[in-house]
């Protein structure tokens, strides 16, 4: 619905360069077709935000930039996402190596059946053989920067499942920048938490996006309003608008993004 | 302005446009009220407009207290939130049109026994009055429609009403120079045309607020100004 001449000049002039770009992105379950024509542009150490009605397709979209979908063979997606140049769902690009560059951070926690540790060394071990020592600062330092570390650093060697819900998730968020990607995904991080820990994750978020870029799912409207610098609204897989987070929440040029964020549909 | 999903916030903002109109048609009243009363020197009927007030600050307050309560209910964006503080900057600005027309009421109890001085003097201030009344309404039905061209009239209209109250202040001037006994009267008389004049200035900032509340932009182009009475002051000092 929108071509990347519609956007507006607040999205077009931003000083930031694109990390990740997406270019009349057609996307498909089978024979149902859930993202039409998507063109959106994400901002290096920006967070860009995607709010729509369930079933807008702007989980679909995240499952897209790290090839989640590739699991199943039913699913394809045609089109460019473009992260750094490179089209990321042509089918020559190493799935293990964009995962590294790409880390995502779900709905509920994920923590593994293992010590908060190792939890954390996990994804490091994945791709590297650091020596133990460098490990552990690694480690520490991921904890340090999801601000979980001052409430774990006397039991690292207990188990992750042993955490509250919040802690969890700030596991979750240790686990994905150990591996130092470059974007971050959160499909809808705070909705399985409570006020307390959402705050934590939110402030969370504006530390990291000094040295990642974030784009965030989430079906709080506050939520996006707070964290997030640029807005996609997106419904019925199309993208209908995609402006500056404060136009989209203050006064918005279409009529379905202002009855959507005003809560009169969706 | 209807169709939330959540039907209690549609009554929510109902509610508020309700009070807003109440105020608006009373502040109509009191100015045309305590106008009357001033040219007819009629005590009972300032006594009137000054006891309504008391209830125009009432619903003021309240009006306050509900959109504040909604932004924390609800949390309100976009049109919702524009009309919420619009509601809050509305009720302030009609407050404070109740305060003026008080004014000039208790202005036509003090006078009520005073000297008189040609009649003249008084159907100028009645005239000046007559308009910031149609441009008060005026105002207030663009806000009860919707509607931003209207009030964007409105408030290109202020213009006349500011040379209105120099050319009458320049009257008033020349009375008391006249006949000293017509100073207290035209004083009062010159505070009543300032009072009246600040209740235009008030229905060009709803009108402002109409439009930020309709386009979500603030008025950015000024406003033409005639009103050259703070030039007209530097008498004789120089001289002196």
């Amino acid at each position: 619905m929108l071509s990347t001449l519609e956007l507006s000049p607040q999205v077009l002039d931003a000083q930031a360069p694109i990390r990740i770009a997406v270019k009349n992105l057609d996307f498909y379950y089978g024979e149902h077709k859930a993202l039409k024509n998507v063109n959106l542009s994400f901002r290096d150490r920006h967070v860009t935000a995607l709010i729509g009605p369930s079933g807008c397709g702007k989980s679909t979209l995240l499952r897209i930039f790290n090839r989640i979908y590739s699991l199943y063979p039913e699913q394809r997606a045609t089109g460019e996402v473009l992260l750094d140049g490179r089209n990321v769902i042509s089918n020559d690009v190493d799935v293990n190596e964009l995962r590294s560059r790409i880390g995502m951070v779900f709905q509920k926690p994920t923590p593994f059946p293992m010590s908060i540790y190792d939890n954390v060394a996990f994804g490091i071990r994945l791709y590297e053989k650091p020596p133990k020592s460098e490990l552990d600062d690694r480690v520490e330092g991921a904890l340090r920067r999801s601000a979980l570390w001052d409430e774990v650093k006397d039991k690292l060697k207990s188990s992750g499942m042993g955490l509250s819900g919040g802690q969890q998730q700030r596991l979750c968020i240790a686990r994905t920048i150990a591996q130092k990607p470059e974007v971050i995904l959160f499909d809808e991080p705070t909705s399985a938490l409570d006020p307390i820990s959402t705050g934590k994750i939110e402030d969370l978020l504006e530390q990291l996006k000094s040295d990642f870029t974030i784009v965030i799912v989430t079906h709080n409207m506050q939520q996006a309003a707070r964290v997030s610098q640029y807005t996609a609204f997106m419904y019925l897989g199309e993208v209908v608008e995609f402006d500056a987070t404060n136009t989209i929440f203050m006064n918005p040029n279409k009529k379905q993004t202002q009855d959507y964020v005003t809560g009169r549909f969706g | 302005m209807s169709d939330h999903i959540v039907r209690s916030y549609d009554a929510d903002l109902e509610g508020l446009r309700r009070s807003l109109a109440e105020m608006g048609g009373m502040s109509e009243r009191m100015l045309g009220d305590s106008t009357v009363a001033l040219v007819r020197r009629d005590t009972a009927l300032a006594q009137k407009v000054i006891t309504a007030d008391q209830r125009l600050d009432n619903l003021q307050r309240d009006v306050e207290e509900k959109a504040v309560l909604t932004i924390a209910r609800r949390q309100p964006l976009a049109n919702d939130l524009r009309e919420l503080i619009s509601a809050i900057r509305i009720a302030a600005d009609i407050e404070r049109v109740g305060d003026l027309a008080k004014n000039i009421a208790k202005r036509a109890v003090a006078i009520s026994g005073q000297f008189s001085p040609p009649h003249r003097a008084v159907v100028g201030l009645e005239h000046m009055s007559r308009l910031v009344q149609a441009q008060l309404k005026d105002v207030l039905d663009a806000y009860a429609a919707s509607n931003e061209q209207k009030a964007m009239e409105v408030w290109r209209r202020d213009d006349e009403i500011d040379a209105l109250y120099t050319s009458l202040f320049r009257e008033l001037l020349t009375y008391m120079m006249e006949d000293p006994r017509n100073i207290t009267f035209c004083t009062h008389l010159l505070f009543c045309a300032k009072n009246v004049e600040r209740i235009g200035d008030h229905t060009t900032n709803i009108a402002e607020t109409i439009h930020y509340l309709i386009t979500g932009q603030s008025v950015e182009e000024s406003r033409p100004k005639l009103d050259t009475t703070n030039i007209l002051v530097d008498l004789p000092a120089a001289n002196g």
